[in-house]
């Protein structure tokens, strides 16, 4: 069985939390760093965009400012996601793409992984499954949604976990394609999201999903995961990416 | 300038924003939440087209693709070259 670090439930804002998962992969460049794990929630809340995201169409930028919400782009494509702090559990993955735990293809690299949440959501019993390309879906309503990148030598790939949701807040600082913002768009929107409370009708803690989530890593990828730190030189590598991901040059890019 | 979506077919959403004059592609934006890697490429792919004629970006674009090494998922050349067209008869 194989260690790997965990990086456990840091609680921090966009621009740091990016350039966390950012400098892990970086720094596997330059250094044995660990292959890592994290969980982790976003304060203040946020909406991330994919890298090839229209942010103006994407984004209620003034919403966003009215609640203080951050705004970031991500390093990785895919979709637009409000990282609601009450309602979301984020974790990232980082190894060496050449490691025998990961499969070469994307797509099929994204059905391991999503693997471990399904496990772990079924640790909760909630009973979920794969939709490809990089979604997650119980009861036909979608629940996580993932995105990866490779470069650096690197798989990294991030995707957040439904522990509840808020629909009206997440349409308030969304755009919907094509829709215009009404109580109907948004009835619709609701049958289409759930959360692991909402699914299973109880509360269920931060720490129960943490846990159950863990679980799911460990027994799917044949892994232990070992609580650590940032090692000093990605800590150095968080420094300086925090100032590309809070530049306007960067997130208002496209 | 107009911004045209397209959803792609179990796959993911593009929209380009493009303009030609005089049958010379003059400007060109594309975003969406497709995946492209390495993701830099877009870029390129926008400056390669830029100053090019209308009638040759099929050509263009699968020559783009087709010698570099880059992944494309929720998304194909073909489906890049559809939304670019929608975008210049819309906005012509």
């Amino acid at each position: 069985m194989d260690d790997w670090r965990l990086i456990d439930m840091r609680i921090e804002d966009a621009s740091t939390q990016m350039a966390i998962d950012e400098a892990i992969a970086y720094a596997r460049v330059s250094e044995r760093n660990p292959n890592t794990i994290r969980l982790y929630r976003w304060n203040p809340s946020a909406v991330s965009v994919g890298y090839f995201q229209s942010i103006l169409n994407e984004v209620d930028i003034d919403a966003c400012k009215k609640f203080g919400f951050d705004i970031i782009r991500r390093i990785t494509g895919g979709g637009a996601v409000f990282h609601d702090y009450n309602g979301e559990i984020t974790y990232s993955l980082i190894a060496p793409d050449d490691d025998p735990k990961i499969p070469r293809d994307i797509v099929s690299s994204y059905k391991l992984i999503c693997g471990c949440l399904i496990d772990g959501l079924k640790e909760l019993g909630v009973e979920s499954e794969f939709k490809p390309i990089n979604d997650i879906i119980a009861g036909g309503r979608k629940i996580s949604g993932n995105a990866q990148t490779r470069r650096y030598g690197v798989i990294l790939q991030h995707g957040t976990v439904l522990v509840d949701c808020d629909v009206n807040k997440i349409f308030s600082v969304l755009k919907v394609s094509g829709v215009k913002i009404s109580d109907k768009a948004i009835k619709s929107a609701e049958e289409r999201v759930t959360s692991i409370r909402k699914y299973l009708g109880k509360d269920v803690s931060f720490e129960e999903g943490r846990n159950a989530l863990i679980k799911g890593f460990e027994n799917r990828l044949n892994i232990q995961l070992n609580p650590g730190e940032l090692t000093d030189y990605e800590k150095t590598l968080v420094t300086q990416f925090k100032k590309k991901y809070q530049s306007n040059e960067w997130v208002y890019q496209r | 300038m107009k911004r045209i979506e397209y959803k792609v077919p179990d796959g993911k959403l593009v929209a380009a924003e493009a303009e030609a004059i005089n049958g010379v592609l003059t400007k060109i934006k594309i975003t969406g939440d497709f995946f492209m890697h390495p993701e830099s490429t877009i870029k390129d792919l926008e400056d390669t087209l830029k100053g090019k004629q209308v009638a040759k970006l099929e050509k263009i674009i699968n020559n783009f693709f087709d010698k570099s090494n880059i992944q494309l998922i929720g998304v194909s050349a073909t489906d890049f070259l559809h939304v670019i067209k929608l975008s210049l008869a819309d906005s012509s």
